[in-house]
């Protein structure tokens, strides 16, 4: 090793070259460890999820919802806590909700979400055909979005069980002016074909989505083709938080904020690496110095 | 306590995670191959038998109920399929144009409204009337697309008022970019949060995912130190 190299052993090196799995593993504690045992950190309440509360709010028992799980199943992790609350809010007000998937891996979502509203629902009375239907997969694409839109009895005859809609709640819906409002809960799949083929033309919808996507649907609810948008995990507990429930999304708030602090305090490590230590030497080296 | 079929959904769920992030030791594994290819097959294997029921939801039973229409839909989807038969594959051609057709159609019909009419319209806003906090909304937004637009002139050289314009731009872009940043990191926390969750609510659930880190890391640490790693993980 030459006098050099010994010199730059500094703490600015290590800050600029340390081992990229400590980041892993520290998130791993990070998130893992407040999920365990919760800190219980408290929470605002943005204007955006407030707008979209105040939406469902609205709702009453003559009202049918479509909700869309517009989602893989690995999104839907993030969604959950939004996906819960929103049909916890449907239930409540006892509109009659019908459930359309656009991605074969969600049609395993509905059974969880039910499950996990099991007692609500006993509570409210809200039976399978009576007050909800799970249509299932029917959303493949832009064509099957506008189908539904255009002639909803043409395209949809029977549920996923393969049970005819006829007799149920749908039969009254003829195309989008039936539909009261549309709940997506979304990464992305076919949201934007949704939005054009009801939203466009008067439908209200609301959209639950990912993180990655807020920035873009913000541009909708500014022209008011949409009338709110939840913010993913956060606008989840947010909504929890509105409706007095201290469900996934709240319990999740611990490991999400710490993560957050974890990406401050790492992109600080880093910025100060670089400039210690990448930064000098990068200079030096095109100086020749 | 949770019945055999779900604790099975668990243990394997929580193992095969484990497996996959195993990529993040930086080296290729087999328990990531294993998890990769598992993971692959059930994709595969759900998309099909879901695809199938879509057709038979809403193809057949609408061609038994009389809309005799839609058996043009199967028409063309066995079309598609002659192209397997080099001799035939030209045959696929019509179903793929009509597609191609129908679904531009279809999305300019409406894309042209939300993606770019009403966005015009979003942006012509008062800027003079509202509380404090909404005129500052509004003068934000107006500003930026004021300053950004000319960053996007290829046709005139940017030079002059119109560079300062256009370089304040850009500015304007990279604040936007890492606003974008942080929401696109909240995201993926999100789904790392979410998925968690899955695995520490309720309690039963933790010392599986527990014992699965612990065996998944002390495989991968074992197999690295006895040269195994490479050698027992398959080729791309």
């Amino acid at each position: 090793m030459s006098v050099s190299d010994e010199k730059e052993k500094s703490i600015f090196r290590y800050l600029s070259e340390y081992d990229r799995r400590i980041i892993y593993f520290l998130l791993f504690i990070v998130v893992v460890g407040p999920l365990i045992s919760p800190i219980a950190m408290p929470i605002s309440v943005s204007p955006d999820s407030k707008q979209y509360y105040d939406v469902l709010r609205t709702l009453g028992s003559n009202d049918i919802v479509l909700t869309v799980l517009d989602t893989e199943f690995s999104g839907y992790m993030e969604l959950q806590s939004g996906v819960i609350a929103s049909t916890r809010m449907i239930i409540e007000k006892e509109s009659k909700m019908a459930v359309a998937i656009s991605h074969p891996e969600a049609t395993i979502i509905p059974d969880i979400l039910f499950g996990a509203l099991k007692d609500l629902m006993d509570a409210h009375h809200y039976t399978y055909g009576d007050s909800y239907l799970v249509l299932g997969y029917i959303y493949q694409n832009e064509a099957s979005v506008a189908s539904s839109a255009e002639d909803f009895q043409g395209f949809v005859r029977q549920d996923w069980q393969g049970r005819p809609i006829k007799g149920t709640f749908l039969e009254q819906v003829r195309s989008w002016k039936d539909i009261s409002l549309i709940v997506s809960h979304t990464t992305g799949i076919l949201s934007g074909s949704v939005m054009n083929h009801f939203a466009l033309r008067g439908t209200r919808m609301i959209v639950n989505c990912i993180g990655g996507m807020i920035p873009g649907q913000k541009t909708y609810l500014n022209t008011g083709i949409l009338k709110a948008v939840l913010p993913a995990m956060r606008g989840g507990a947010e909504l929890e938080s509105l409706i007095g429930i201290r469900g996934l999304g709240t319990k999740a708030m611990d490991a999400f904020t710490l993560g957050h602090y974890m990406l401050i305090a790492f992109i600080i490590i880093g910025n100060i690496g670089y400039f210690g230590y990448a930064r000098p030497r990068a200079q030096k080296a095109r100086t020749g110095g | 306590m949770p019945d055999i079929i779900e604790l099975s959904i668990v243990v394997v769920g929580a193992f095969l995670a484990m497996c996959m992030f195993s990529t993040l030791y930086g080296k290729s594994s087999p328990m990531y191959a294993l998890a990769e290819e598992s993971y692959l097959g059930f994709a595969t294997g759900l998309t099909i038998v879901v695809n199938v029921l879509y057709l038979y939801n809403t193809g057949i039973v609408g061609i038994r109920a009389g809309d005799w229409v839609l058996s043009f839909g199967f028409l063309l989807g066995f079309m598609i399929v002659v192209r397997i038969f080099p001799k035939y594959s030209y045959i696929s051609r019509i179903p793929i144009a009509i597609t191609l057709g129908s679904g531009l159609g279809l999305g300019l019909r409406t894309t042209i409204f939300t993606g770019f009419l009403d966005q015009i319209r979003g942006t012509i806003i008062q800027l003079f009337s509202g509380s404090a906090k909404t005129l500052l909304y509004q003068w934000t937004i107006a500003i930026c697309v004021l300053f950004t637009l000319p960053f996007f002139l290829y046709t005139v050289e940017l030079k002059g008022p119109l560079g300062w314009v256009a370089k304040i731009g850009e500015y304007l872009m990279y604040i936007s970019f890492g606003a974008s940043f942080a929401q696109t990191f909240m995201g993926r926390l999100g789904l790392f949060v979410g998925f968690m969750q899955y695995y520490t609510v309720p309690d039963w659930k933790i010392p599986i995912l527990v014992l699965s880190m612990i065996i998944v890391l002390a495989l991968i640490v074992a197999l690295d130190k006895t040269n195994l790693l490479a050698r027992l993980t398959p080729e791309e």
